[in-house]
């Protein structure tokens, strides 16, 4: 499994969330085949590998949710010229967006800028001011019929954003949040042909996560798992930020603690780092960790949940900046973890402590 | 159909109070389905039986309007309230407003130094009561009131309070009546509790499972002076939903209802509502999920007791529905 690999493709590939349909879940399913028995697609477009164990009936079922979707706009009106107005899929910071290129997904993909007004022609009160993002637009050069004619209120617009592979095993680009976590949960179905499980693995790129977690929140109503993890990122330290806030980018994945975390499952995540020599870091979580975990613990009866986080600077940019080494320390750790599940473990989680 | 939506308008049921706006439509839908039932959130459910083949469909429009609740009563019978829905002081100051046991109120404001200090605290109800006693004789604490405002017939267009999402039953309705065959099961869901989170559908979906669920409801315009940006206007037509703050609808189904609009000659515009829910956002994230979407009547002045809309738009909105029950829905 070449992490680097997976990434540039799947970092380049489009899937606004809603609209994975149109790019990244094909790009997800790819990378599944062959690494699990059966890739299923549900009703919100998650898409679905099942790994079967080799325990004994009932088995097991450990459910890992990375998501696919990312951040991205989506055109809401045509103006006059043929300029885009747009708004936002996601939380979008404003700040970041002038002068950004953007590809947008009308009958083709049609590359555009973001444009304002140069400096030379702006006010000096107008420029301690950040850009608010009604006033932004996009411009793609086609005449407003053309425009018309290919795009179509609705349409999407990700970032055009090539990665970069920064000094050291540093990996840059956009929509990394949170392709890196079906990054680990590659990495972690390869490792599983190490070990012999009991347990069946649902691995899931999940849809909808940037706008309220909304595909986990039905594949996991569909899967039932008994135990589910979720593997997002967390802040990488960044200055300007308080270090306790973030964790350190190529120290190792974080496992999160908080009231959305099952105890038990921590403690095993843990356990498993120590077995095989895998660092990891805290992420302390006093209530909502705003990831896949959120929505899968409060499924039907209640799920056993667990996350496991890669260190990430720049969230919600398209520079967004990992270490290659968390990722493949998280799958090593995740499927040392799933090999150690048995039927006894799940009864332990029936209670909280 | 006018005086459809007038006598809708005009009826009483803010979010858990429904009952006098289900028993309206009740009279209206009886004779046009094979049963109905009312489950425990009040949602009023119509089950239209299909001649077989077909899909189980739910069609949503919730019942329920905006309004008050009465918070505390004082010694000279002044009635503090809190919001039932999105309501703003802005718009209530001014207001009549009435009780479903037919008390009357007025809202009144306390000095305000600067009109910023306009917040839903500082208003109170009056009901003309000279004391507590005498308040409480009519009103208790927990009763909920609805604003007070006549239907106007305006030609074309036509305005209201609690169009938002009256409108959208008086679309149902309208299906349940024009419908002569479909092979789909169709579950017409008068949905309770949308306006305090979309409790009423999310209830309702899981109980009857479906395969397909369509919300009619209003939505925004961006066509009056100096508004904010959006694409839809008054009089251009049913609006398909792209996506809202609850959903991205079903991209197979979104395309669907185009396709249908444009070979029946159904004006149609494309919606992107920045922010607002819908019924649909419940339903779609139902059980392991259910494919929702939505048609909305563009309406002005949202959340104001002069919702307006245009009557082109409902009757589009009425189309394009029938035309779905009709199709095989194979998206």
């Amino acid at each position: 499994m070449d992490v680097r690999e997976f990434l540039k493709t799947a970092s380049l590939a489009h899937g606004v969330s809603g609209f994975e349909f149109m790019d990244i879940a094909s790009v997800a399913r790819d990378a599944m085949e062959g690494l699990v028995d059966e890739v299923q697609v549900d009703v919100l477009g998650n898409v679905i590998g099942v790994k079967y164990g080799q325990g004994p009936q009932p088995r097991p079922k450990i459910m890992l949710a990375g998501h696919m979707d990312e951040i991205g706009l989506i055109v809401t009106k045509i103006e006059e010229g043929g300029f885009l107005k747009f708004a936002p899929v996601g939380g979008v910071d404003q700040r970041v967006l002038p002068a950004h290129e953007v590809i947008v997904y009308g009958k083709r993909p049609l590359t555009g800028v973001i444009g304002v007004k140069p400096p030379h022609l702006t006010s000096p009160e107008e420029a301690r001011k950040a850009h608010k993002m009604e006033d932004l637009f996009i411009d793609t050069g086609l005449p407003e019929e053309e425009v018309r004619n290919l795009v179509r209120v609705g349409d999407v617009v990700t970032f055009k954003r090539q990665v970069s592979e920064l000094m050291g095993d540093r990996f840059s680009g956009k929509a990394l949040d949170d392709r890196a976590g079906v990054a680990v949960i590659l990495v972690c179905l390869d490792e599983l042909r190490k070990y012999k499980v009991d347990a069946d693995v649902y691995a899931v790129a999940t849809t909808q996560e940037e706008i309220g977690l909304r595909g986990a929140l039905v594949s996991s109503y569909g899967i039932e798992p008994d135990i589910g993890i979720a593997i997002d990122v967390c802040h990488g330290e960044t200055p300007g930020v308080p270090e306790w806030r973030t964790a350190s980018v190529g120290k190792g994945p974080a496992l999160a603690q908080g009231g959305n975390i099952h105890p038990k499952v921590f403690a095993a995540l843990e356990k498993a780092a120590k077995e095989i020599g895998v660092k990891v870091q805290n992420e302390i979580a006093p209530a909502a960790t705003g990831t896949d975990a959120w929505a899968i613990q409060v499924t039907r009866a209640g799920v056993a949940t667990g996350l496991v986080s890669i260190p990430l600077r720049y969230m919600h940019t398209s520079v967004e900046t990992l270490a290659i080494s968390d990722v493949e320390d998280a799958g090593r750790l995740l499927a040392r973890f799933i090999a150690s599940v048995d039927a006894g473990f799940v009864k332990e989680l029936k209670t909280w402590i | 159909m006018k005086d459809l939506i007038k006598r809708l308008t005009e009826t009483f049921g803010p979010s858990g109070s429904e009952g006098p706006i289900r028993e309206v439509i009740r009279k209206e839908v009886e004779p046009y389905v094979d049963e109905i039932r009312v489950d425990a959130l009040g949602n009023f459910i119509c089950f239209k039986k299909g001649s077989g083949g077909g899909k189980k469909v739910i069609l949503d429009a919730h019942m329920d309007e905006i309004g008050a609740i009465v918070t505390h009563i004082d010694e000279n019978g002044f009635l503090r309230f809190a919001n039932i829905g999105g309501v703003s002081p802005v718009i209530s100051l001014g207001q009549r407003v009435y009780f479903e046991n037919g008390t009357f109120g007025v809202i009144g404001c306390e000095k305000l130094d600067d009109i910023k200090d306009l917040k839903l605290e500082k208003l109170y109800i009056d009901i003309g009561a000279a004391s507590r006693e005498e308040a409480s004789k009519k009103v208790k604490v927990g009763d909920m009131a609805a604003f007070f405002q006549p239907a106007i017939d305006l030609g074309n267009r036509m305005v209201a309070k609690a169009m938002d999402d009256r409108i959208g039953c008086v679309v149902v309705i309208e299906v349940l009546k024009r419908l002569k065959q479909t092979a789909h099961d169709i579950y017409a869901v008068f949905a309770s509790q949308e306006e305090v989170g979309l409790r009423g559908a999310r209830v309702a979906a899981y109980g009857i499972n479906p395969d397909v669920g369509i919300a009619f409801d209003v939505t925004g315009t961006g066509d009056t002076p100096k508004s904010h940006t959006m694409d839809v206007s008054l009089g251009k037509g049913a609006a398909i939903k792209v996506k809202d703050s609850s959903l991205i609808c079903h991209p197979g189904l979104r395309d669907y209802l185009v396709k249908l609009a444009e070979e029946n000659g159904i004006p149609y515009q494309m919606e992107v509502l920045e922010r607002g829910g819908t019924d649909s956002g419940a339903i779609q994230l139902t059980r392991a999920g259910i494919p929702a979407g939505v048609i909305s009547i563009p309406s002005r002045y949202i959340h104001s007791p002069c919702e307006m809309v245009d009557l082109g738009d409902v009757e589009a909105c009425v189309k394009l529905c029938v035309a779905a029950c009709e199709s095989p829905l194979d998206f």
